[in-house]
């Protein structure tokens, strides 16, 4: 039995189910909104890009938008992967020339979504 | 007269009948008003699977101009709130909330006026959410210089324009020294072009303390888009609550009119709720669209029929519907005309 707060609340812990689906890579670039052409990233597809939270591609994008030079770009899985598929993915992008502040890593839990969509 | 065309978007709920309502007296002020109606919200799911369609984007961008209702945001799972996706499509930056002491309004405060300019499209609501394990969420606050400058130089810059003197920065840059040690940056960066106004900046667990012991001493506030978030109520509940709170959302193009209230699908319906945030509001789109004596007109009679407390709604102590509220407004304005 639990005895402190502490114990008591790791003890409600629920184990989920996690399944790697996607990758959402951070982008530093001064050439405005990034392309990715489908097929060249191994089994990842670029899914959509926003800027500050932001969709900014696909679809409309408001002329009014002010955009930094950082973008989210999102990228899922077109079949199962792993952290190795993930490792590499990162390779291909750094040798693209593509300059990435950050990568985060997106999962399910219990086959939900375990990340946000951009407004 | 020129006449003007705006987007009027009633929203869920009680948004409706309050939008009816809130145009009944300002179609009555004189100002010329061409209205062109859209819907947004939960409604629109089921219709075109959306909260807000394509067909609502299109005529907001080219009326340039909206008045909105209240709309319903689903908490904690379901879809995006509609009204952020509102600010994000049109860049609304500027979140003007002023808070002033409605004079019928007993508090225990002599004078308010506060002039809230909350950053609108960044902070932690970017939106950008992820479960980096199962036990552990994470939320990324975004914090940028131009997001920054831009939203300090809109408040000098009305600062300035409204005769107001003080404008004052609110952060936690002891703590986030590098979000909110951005934006205080900038604050000061924006504010060398106004030498001529008093600048200062407050913590903001301070600035809620102080808000609440002497909230005169305050003439417009600067804040990311968290701390205004929870500000701009607790400023709103020092003069009347969020039934008397107007709203603004600004961009460099385009401007949306709105009550911060919820939209009390409860009461939908029953024509019992006040519409005066949403008339506050709209009185301040008429002060940005320079009908200034349709605006002053307005809000004197509204002013009034509070006063007279005869045919105020149950909110304020009287029993008048939604409807009889807002034409003893029209009938005011009538009378003094």
């Amino acid at each position: 039995m639990a005895t402190t707060f502490s114990e008591a609340a790791r003890a409600t812990r629920k184990k989920k189910e996690i399944k790697l689906v996607g990758v959402d890579m951070y982008i530093v670039t001064e050439q405005g909104i990034p392309t990715f052409p489908d097929g060249e990233f191994g089994p990842f597809k670029c899914e959509f890009i926003s800027n500050r939270g932001t969709k900014v591609w696909p679809g409309f994008v408001s002329p009014d938008l002010m955009m930094v030079n950082w973008y989210r770009c999102r990228f899922m899985s077109t079949r199962d992967v792993n952290d190795s598929d993930v490792d590499t993915f990162l390779s291909v992008l750094t040798k693209k020339g593509w300059w990435w502040s950050a990568a985060q890593k997106l999962w399910t839990h219990d086959g939900e979504a375990a990340y946000s969509k951009a407004y | 007269m020129a006449q003007h065309v705006v987007t009027m978007l009633p929203g869920e709920g009680t948004g409706p009948e309050i939008c009816e309502a809130v145009r009944l007296v300002i179609d009555a002020s004189g100002v010329d008003i061409k209205w062109e109606y859209e819907e947004i919200g939960l409604g629109c799911l089921e219709k075109y699977g959306t909260l807000l369609p394509d067909k609502t984007i299109k005529n907001i961008a080219k009326n340039k101009v909206a008045l909105k209702g209240p709309t319903t945001t689903p908490i904690g799972t379901g879809h995006k709130s509609a009204n952020v996706t509102l600010r994000k499509v049109f860049d609304l930056f500027a979140n003007v909330r002023p808070a002033k002491l409605i004079p019928v309004l007993k508090r225990p405060w002599d004078t308010i006026d506060i002039i809230n300019f909350r950053e609108n499209t960044e902070d932690s609501y970017a939106a950008i959410e992820h479960m980096v394990s199962d036990e552990v969420a994470q939320c990324l606050k975004v914090i940028t210089w131009p997001g920054s400058y831009r939203i300090a130089d809109f408040a000098f810059q009305w600062a300035k324009a409204n005769g107001r003197k003080k404008v004052y920065c609110v952060h936690k840059a002891n703590i986030m020294k590098m979000t909110d040690g951005l934006f205080l940056d900038a604050f000061r960066e924006a504010a060398k072009k106004y030498p001529e106004i008093e600048i200062g900046d407050v913590i903001v667990d301070n600035c809620c303390m102080q808000l609440v012991r002497n909230p005169a001493q305050f003439d417009c506030l600067v804040l990311p888009n968290l701390y205004g978030d929870i500000l701009t109520d607790l400023c709103a509940g020092l003069v009347g609550g969020l039934g008397f709170a107007p709203g603004a959302n600004i961009g460099d193009n385009c401007s949306i009119f709105e009550a911060v209230h919820g939209s009390a699908p409860k009461y939908a319906g029953m024509k019992k709720v006040n519409p005066s945030a949403v008339l506050v509001s709209g009185i301040m789109m008429l002060r940005w669209l320079k009908e200034t004596a349709a605006a002053d007109r307005i809000e004197k009679a509204m002013f009034a029929v509070l006063d007279e407390r005869k045919h105020v709604t149950y909110d304020v102590g009287g029993t008048a519907t939604t409807d009889e509220y807002a034409q003893a407004i029209v009938d005011k304005m009538h009378a003094k005309a």
